[in-house]
């Protein structure tokens, strides 16, 4: 199943990489990574599509614990 | 002042007053800096020791726990230590000295990417890269390392921060805890109303009730409500072990009854546990006639195992007291009787298949001798190692806290044992601190005995040697058709030689008939004291659940694998019962949400958007890479 997360990260340093390895490790495969700190330069947004067979809320919860993480929303995808 | 000595003064602000740890090149500034300060600093023998001992004092005491080393190799040696409190959810901050940041990133002497790798085996870590920086990260670190579920944070601290000025940064000033998330009531009453409905409730313990600070609250909620409860290895302690209601432990050695209620009841109630495998033995089979209501502080243990029919997100000792006068009012309810028909038979199964010490032979059964030590000493805060030992002390040790059981649960790690005592001892030098180890284990971090005789801590060591690898031994034995790899240890060095060479008095013991007088002398001993105690190395932890197999197929002393395993007498009407109530059909759909489909997960109790099985929305434009 594949899944679509937007977040929301502190620009801290491990930030990004805190979010993938969660991901992987929990049982995800990024299929696709896009973010910027464009708007505001003390944030990351990040946009992924990830898939696994694992319920997205599992994923949700995982990187809602992570520090760095400010918010997140998972949604299903096609 | 520079950065090192502010942070000395912020480590005494932020309440502690032992810190564990190993000197070395980057992280020499902060060693000048604790230099005359009223910090005590505990010098291990290798930084593994620093972070178990750090564990040790945190499991102890509940207090934040703090290890200190030096880049590179100093840091990389804590990193068992660091994974361990992080698998147990032990509050910890563990600094360790970085190159200085113009060096980073050159493979500089002694540098590692310590950031990088422990950010797997820490609830967070800092890299403070400006003087600046380090208020707000002492702050933080502290503060998430106490909050919700505990756990270890790092902080790597480069030189040039430790040495820049700091003479401009305020005066420390701790974080408040994060608020303890209340569970809704809407879940409690979705809690109660499962619990209703049960004739057949069970509670299922774990390591979250000490962490919760819910002992109190749990044996309340367990004596109002008349349910019978198992426990994890890490929830031992949570009601007293004499106490009616307490089945044991469950799980791969888990007890008899604990197991065949586990398998037989018709509802679980799970308290700050989380489905570990060693539990729950084959998942999918695992309390099979059982609908779940699971209360956890954790969101994230919810669900992620095994579907819960209730989950109850938040802290446990207040779920437990606004749970409580409906649960023990559910006696008095229409299925009041068959509650306490069930709760009957569960003890008498308990009665009926208690652990027997009579072993024959001359030789120290022990079982029989760790069951005697309890006895002589109550109130012990016990550290072990990891292995056969292990086992026997979680089976026949009477804990009546969680925190006198200091054990590697979740990582499994040998050489915890010896370094967790002095942790122990440090935090309470009247406390009676015994270290139960294991031949094999105890090699894994002897060095520490020349901590425990510099700072004459009076710990106690038993060392249960079997000449082997005593738990692979077992396996290789029942389930690689007794091919023996790796696991002869009987070129073992003379144990009590070896201790008395560290300045520690050393005892023997080989024969059943000698227990009690060792015992009492090695208590007796006003310092540190090791009893090296011979065992039977064909001695193995009964009973076992077998790999695969569901918690009521458990293997005895000669029994087979393969003909797994109806261990009990069955004709003895209670248990025979309670076993056919564990095998009976089940009914009900799979529980286990097939780790997992999107459709079993339970209903968010994040404030987080969650869409579950809303309308898909498109994917976006993949992107291979991350953007710079």
């Amino acid at each position: 199943m594949r899944y679509r997360l937007d977040l929301t990260l502190r620009h801290s340093e491990g930030a990004l990489t805190r979010v993938l390895g969660t991901t992987e490790r929990r049982g995800f495969r990024p299929l696709s990574v896009e973010g910027d700190t464009q708007s505001d330069g003390d944030r990351w947004h990040l946009q992924m599509t990830v898939e696994g067979d694992r319920p997205g809320e599992s994923l949700l919860q995982q990187l809602n614990k992570l520090y760095d993480c400010l918010d997140v929303q998972v949604q299903p995808c096609s | 002042m520079n950065g090192a000595r502010w942070l000395v003064q912020a480590l005494r602000a932020e309440g502690v007053d032992t810190l564990f740890g190993y000197p070395g090149g980057a992280i020499m500034p902060f060693y000048d800096a604790l230099h005359g300060s009223s910090l005590k600093h505990v010098l291990v023998r290798h930084e593994q020791g620093a972070a178990f001992a750090a564990n040790g004092y945190a499991r102890a005491s509940g207090r934040v726990g703090v290890c200190v080393a030096t880049s590179g190799p100093g840091a990389s040696n804590l990193i068992t230590g660091i994974a361990d409190a992080m698998l147990d959810s032990v509050p910890m901050v563990c600094i360790t000295g970085q190159v200085g940041t113009p060096l980073m990133g050159t493979d500089a002497f002694q540098e590692l990417d310590v950031f990088g790798m422990t950010m797997a085996i820490v609830k967070h870590n800092f890299l403070p890269r400006s003087v600046d920086d380090l208020p707000r990260v002492v702050a933080e670190a502290f503060r998430l390392a106490r909050s919700g579920r505990p756990g270890p944070v790092l902080i790597d601290l480069p030189k040039d921060v430790q040495v820049a000025d700091a003479s401009h940064l305020p005066a420390h000033v701790p974080a408040e805890v994060d608020p303890v998330p209340q569970p809704s009531e809407p879940a409690l009453h979705a809690a109660l109303a499962q619990l209703a409905l049960a004739q057949k409730p069970l509670i299922y313990g774990g390591g979250g009730i000490a962490l919760g600070d819910a002992v109190d609250a749990f044996r309340e909620f367990v004596e109002a409500s008349q349910i019978p409860a198992v426990l994890t290895l890490k929830g031992l302690g949570a009601l007293q072990d004499d106490h009616p209601l307490n089945l044991g432990m469950l799980g791969m050695h888990g007890s008899r009854a604990a197991n065949l209620a586990v398998q037989a009841c018709d509802l679980l109630f799970a308290v700050g546990a989380r489905f570990d495998d060693r539990a729950t033995g084959k998942l999918a089979e695992f309390a099979p006639h059982a609908r779940v209501v699971h209360l956890d502080i954790d969101a994230c243990e919810l669900g992620k195992l095994r579907f819960a029919d209730a989950p109850v997100a938040g802290d446990i000792a207040t779920g437990m007291r606004r749970m409580q006068a409906a649960a023990a009012a559910h006696l008095h309810g229409r299925h009041g009787p068959a509650r306490l028909a069930w709760r009957d038979a569960c003890t008498a199964v308990k009665a009926k298949t208690a652990p027997r010490y009579d072993a024959p032979g001359d030789g120290v059964y022990a079982p029989s001798l760790l069951r005697r030590l309890s006895a002589l000493a109550p109130d012990a805060v016990v550290a072990c190692d990891v292995g056969q030992h292990q086992m026997w002390v979680a089976q026949h040790w009477a804990f009546d806290h969680p925190r006198r059981h200091l054990t590697s649960g979740a990582l499994g790690a040998m050489g915890f044992g010896l370094p967790a005592a002095i942790g122990a001892q440090m935090q309470d030098p009247s406390a009676q601190v015994i270290c139960v180890s294991g031949d094999g284990s105890f090699l894994m971090n002897v060095q520490e005995l020349a901590t425990l005789s510099r700072y004459r801590l009076p710990v106690k060591i038993v060392l249960l040697d079997n000449q082997a690898l005593g738990m692979v031994r077992q396996w290789q034995e029942l389930f690689f058709e007794r091919r023996y790899s790796e696991i002869d240890l009987s070129d073992n060095p003379d144990f009590c030689a070896l201790a008395q060479a560290f300045g520690i008095e050393a005892l023997h013991v080989d024969r059943a008939a000698d227990v009690d007088t060792a015992l009492e002398t090695l208590l007796a001993a006003p310092g540190p004291a090791l009893l090296h105690v011979a065992i039977d190395q064909n001695a193995n932890v009964w009973p076992l659940v077998p790999p695969n197999r569901n918690n009521a197929e458990m293997m005895d002393e000669g029994g087979d694998a393969d003909e797994a395993t109806r261990l009990v007498a069955a004709d003895d009407p209670d248990i025979a019962a309670l076993q056919a109530a564990a095998a009976q059909p089940v009914a009900r759909r799979a529980h286990v949400p097939q780790a997992v489909s999107a459709q079993a997960a339970p209903a968010s109790a994040s404030t987080q958007t969650y869409t579950g099985d809303a309308a898909p929305v498109p994917a976006f434009a993949p992107s291979p890479r991350i953007p710079s």
